[in-house]
């Protein structure tokens, strides 16, 4: 038996036959992996930054110089790395990889700084108790600077006038806070008529809706209530922003380890020279009650059987829903496997990536 | 099972609070719990309204506050009551408790709170108009702290509800909540209300304005310009100036709410699930809770995989294979089968394993004066009164006190 630390992973699988009729995997990744801005959302506990980090070493290991952005006091992906102390500024954690975790004071320093250029300047304004007040007390300051911030960072070039960044994939916080930032743009043109930000308020909203160079990935889960809001999410952005999502990645999806078909054979081959489970249990107890040691293969099955019913069940449940989500963006949906772990180590994150579309890379 | 014996932590809790906060990062089952915690104290004679920011459609239809037509939404903080629905589940009598739901949404809230603080029409408008407040408004929701506070402040006042059970936006700091009304209040002190009381009021701007520039305390606004060029500084000082009335009554309020979210009948509990991450995002919630003088009342630890008791730790493959051979089935399947099962049941009863420890470690951190309420995870959604019925039964029977270190 293997201690918690040395589990190995699942052995690669052939891939289970896809859910519903879909964009092929290496298009859409390949459309995905052109951009220059990736936004991953989607309802919390899904696996936004899984699949964030995913894709950052997908494109990494492509040769692109790409900044994984965390809006976050401490980063989540620095451990994956082994890297102390992720702060603002980005930091190189692996080849072609670099990491950076803001939070909304960070923003607000770049903005400053690259407003008022005079570092004696920018201390005294952020030192200053009404210009921070106004930072925190005008709603939707947060997702106001970090578009900023965004915006900005892709506009970074190197001393040779190379653009710095490849790509800059955004593991972004709650879906609300992303449906305020597709406001944001409409709402700063409005606010202020003429004068920079005005002129900013532009920019970013021709860099969020431009198709070719920012696209929105939604994550969810293979199940009821996350699929049933990521249609919502996506309803709305459509309606009120014209923004269609360039892929849905649906995460944990478990193995077909067997079909129902073949848990039905499994159940009867079971059941044909020794009790089902409920036989087992039945045993169980009887063991249990006379003091004998238990049986220990009646056991195996039971665990056996126990596996392959939640695995079948999962699965089961996934495919009625994920037509419909896949109908909803058409086609376009990514799976990644479940990984029979809550959190999962660099080689786990980088075995997803190898296989996201069911390939080598 | 001591649950029935004497009355658990959590079932005095629902018995006595007259605030319950659910906290915790997203996606781990706030609104869900929220609303079934609220539906066990109604039945326990609790007069409840579950106050919830941006419940999952199944929980609305569950609730009976929506149909079968998404677009069909219910009114938004309004008390809807659930109530008549509930009697069906509690046989053989009324329940003395009556359960309410509301659902928040910040903007609306944002236009309400402005016509409840200004009752000068004239003012109103005034604000309500404001080009800034009205561009800001749609993105409120990015920022609900404010508005669920607010109305927090609105329902403790409601003659109608004895326990209100808040479901808090996600949050991975809590300090981000309990300082929505502090960084307001804290804003709004005297030394920045007179400042604005040099912003000058509409139709006196170009002397109000050049005023400002001139006088000692006009650094930040002068600040302010070049950060959003001059232009921009007629809209800016318009949007203080307007809000002058209003600053003030939002003070009061947010501290009158940070008392009462001190007060020893509010209970804050943080809901989390296994993983990782999750357990780290909990064991800081709970810190800086405690670092902000309050004492969480216990976790409610959603999505624990269940593994049946009886299971043994060692399922034998061998044995496996030999069962499928004997059935007949032919032997290279057979072997196949048993390879991918065994490999999927091992790793199960790991997980299982993983998020008992898990749940241990929180129950250690709570101690034995809170309590801990493990959930199993659920196969499918909440789609009826009845099933949030017996999550809330699985909340209130699983509690338990929490472990001595």
């Amino acid at each position: 038996m293997l201690g918690t630390m040395t589990q190995p992973l699942p052995t690669a699988q052939p891939p289970a036959a896809p859910l519903t009729a879909r964009m092929p995997a290496p298009a859409l990744l390949r459309e995905m992996l052109s951009k220059e801005l990736l936004l991953v959302t989607g309802k919390g506990g899904v696996g936004k930054s899984t699949v964030a980090q995913v894709l950052a070493r997908r494109a990494a290991s492509q040769g692109k110089k790409v900044l994984l952005l965390e809006l976050e006091a401490v980063s989540r992906a620095g451990p994956l790395f082994r890297a102390a102390a992720v702060g603002p500024q980005p930091k190189e954690v692996a080849p072609g990889l670099w990491l950076a975790a803001l939070e909304t004071m960070d923003s607000l320093r770049y903005f400053a700084v690259q407003q008022l250029k005079i570092e004696t300047l920018v201390n005294l304004a952020l030192r200053n108790r009404a210009v921070e007040g106004f930072f925190q007390a005008v709603p939707a300051v947060k997702p106001m600077l970090f578009l900023y911030h965004v915006w900005r960072l892709l506009e970074e070039h190197g001393p040779r006038g190379d653009r710095r960044w490849d790509l800059l994939i955004c593991d972004m916080p709650t879906s609300g806070f992303v449906q305020g930032m597709y406001q944001i743009p409409l709402t700063l043109q409005q606010t202020f008529r003429a004068g920079p930000v005005h002129g900013y308020g532009k920019a970013m909203g021709d860099l969020l809706l431009d198709a070719q160079r920012t696209g929105l990935v939604l994550v969810t889960l293979p199940e009821e209530m996350p699929v049933v809001e990521t249609l919502e999410l996506g309803a709305a952005l459509r309606k009120n922003h014209g923004v269609q999502p360039v892929a849905v990645v649906v995460n944990g999806v478990f193995p077909s380890a067997l079909d129902a078909g073949e848990l039905a054979e499994l159940a009867t081959a079971v059941q044909k020279p020794t009790p089902d489970a409920a036989a087992v249990e039945d045993a169980l107890a009887l063991e249990r009650l006379i003091g004998a040691e238990p049986v220990a293969d009646l056991m195996d099955l039971g665990a056996h059987l126990w596996a392959a019913e939640l695995l079948l069940g999962r699965r089961q449940r996934a495919q009625g829903l994920l037509p419909k989500l896949g109908d909803a963006v058409r086609g376009r949906i990514l799976e990644l496997p479940f990984l029979f772990r809550r959190e999962l180590p660099l080689a786990a994150i980088d075995q997803l990536a190898a296989n996201l579309d069911g390939g080598q890379p | 099972m001591s649950a029935a014996a004497q009355p658990t932590l959590a079932l005095e809790t629902l018995r006595r609070a007259k605030l319950i906060v659910l906290a915790g990062s997203g996606g781990v089952g706030k609104t869900t719990s929220s609303a079934a915690l609220a539906l066990q104290a109604a039945l326990l004679g609790r007069r409840v309204l579950v106050l919830t920011i941006d419940p999952a459609q199944r929980l609305l239809q569950a609730l009976g506050l929506q149909g079968e037509d998404p677009a069909n939404k219910p009114v938004a903080n309004v008390p809807h009551e659930v109530l008549p629905r509930l009697q069906h589940l509690v046989p053989g009598g009324q329940p003395g408790g009556s359960l309410h739901a509301m659902m928040l949404d910040a903007g609306l809230g944002a236009i309400a709170m402005v016509e409840r603080l200004l009752p000068d029409a004239q003012l109103r408008d005034r604000v309500l108009n404001n080009r800034i407040y009205k561009a800001f408004l749609p993105t409120l929701q990015a920022s609900p702290d404010y508005m669920a506070l607010e109305l927090l402040f609105e329902l403790s006042l409601d003659p109608r509800f004895d326990l209100v059970v808040l479901d808090t936006p996600p949050m991975h700091n809590a300090l981000d909540f309990l300082k929505a009304g502090h960084t307001l209040a804290s804003f709004i002190n005297e030394r920045v209300l007179k400042w604005f009381a040099k912003v000058p009021l509409p139709g006196k701007k170009a002397s109000g304005l050049s005023s400002l520039f001139g006088s000692g305390s006009s650094m930040a606004m002068s600040v302010l310009g070049r950060m959003f060029g001059a232009d921009a500084l007629p809209d800016i000082a318009e949007f203080f100036s307007s809000f002058q009335e209003v600053l003030p009554k939002l003070k009061d309020r947010a501290l009158a709410t940070d008392a009462m979210l001190r007060e020893p009948s509010t209970q804050f509990l943080v809901v989390t699930a296994p993983g990782e991450t999750s357990l780290r995002e909990a064991r800081h919630l709970f810190l800086q809770l405690q670092q902000h003088g309050i004492q969480p009342g216990g976790f409610i630890v959603n999505r624990m995989l269940q593994v049946p008791v009886e299971l043994g730790d060692r399922p034998g493959q061998a044995s496996l294979t030999e069962r499928l051979l004997q059935s007949g089935m032919d032997a290279k399947r057979a072997a196949a089968l048993a390879e991918s099962l065994h490999q999927a049941a091992e790793r199960l009863l790991h997980l299982g394993r993983s998020d008992l420890e898990h749940l241990r470690q929180l129950q250690r951190m709570v101690g034995p004066k809170g309590f801990c309420a493990p959930v199993p995870q659920r196969e499918g959604d909440v789609h009826s009164l009845v099933q949030l019925r017996k999550l809330g039964q699985i909340v209130v029977d699983g509690a338990a006190p929490g472990l001595a270190t």
